[in-house]
């Protein structure tokens, strides 16, 4: 299974999705369409650890995280 | 008597519902929060979980500059993140954070990420500040 993970006032919300179902990668590509659309970033991780942003859906990230734009604070 | 029963049972049920509502807010603040340390603890590499179990603080290099930034922590001190030179010494603190109401945990997160993937983004919109005095001194360890 493949998560989307949110920040969001709760924490975060978890979206997983079997990479396997057609049906739910097409909605998750949506769904990281319809953030990254409103600014957020998106970013996964390696098995060592090290992060990276990505600009496109990857189906075969396990993780990918979902953070709101940045402000000055 | 009768009306006074009245009263203390309906202050009753008020009191008793306030302290609901009270209930309610804090379990959800601590497990806003305590998601949002989680999820920041299982992001961090191994040297900054550790560091950051150790001090209030971890540290990441900047993928642009190669500059060092500690990240401290949020629910503690602000602005957190303090640029460091290689003495350890702070140059510089910078305000920036991810949008909307956050727990500390997921806004060192964003903060970890941004600085280690997109540097030059993060501080074009980071607000500058002096480092915070009190902070150095209780940093020197």
């Amino acid at each position: 299974m493949a998560v989307q993970i949110v920040m969001d006032h709760t924490g975060d919300s978890r979206y997983p999705f079997n990479p396997n179902d057609a049906q739910a990668v097409a909605k998750a590509e949506k769904r990281f369409h319809e953030l990254t659309g409103i600014g957020f970033t998106a970013a996964v991780r390696s098995a060592s650890g090290e992060v990276s942003q990505v600009r496109s859906f990857d189906p075969t990230a396990e993780e990918t995280l979902f953070f709101p734009r940045l402000v000055g604070g | 008597m009768f009306p006074v029963r009245r009263f203390t049972s309906q202050a009753g049920v008020w009191g008793a519902e306030a302290v609901r509502k009270l209930y309610r807010s804090l379990v959800a603040q601590i497990t806003k929060e305590a998601r949002g340390r989680r999820l920041l603890r299982e992001w961090l590499s191994p040297h900054q979980r550790a560091q950051f179990d150790d001090k209030d603080y971890f540290e990441v290099v900047g993928c642009d500059s190669q500059k060092r930034y500690r990240i401290y922590d949020r629910k503690l001190y602000a602005p957190n993140v303090h640029e460091v030179d290689d003495a350890g010494q702070f140059k510089v603190a910078w305000c920036f954070l991810p949008a909307g109401r956050l727990a500390a945990g997921d806004i060192m997160l964003a903060q970890k990420i941004a600085l280690e993937t997109n540097e030059d983004s993060a501080l074009a919109v980071a607000k500058r500040f002096a480092p915070r005095p009190d902070l150095m001194a209780t940093t020197r360890r």
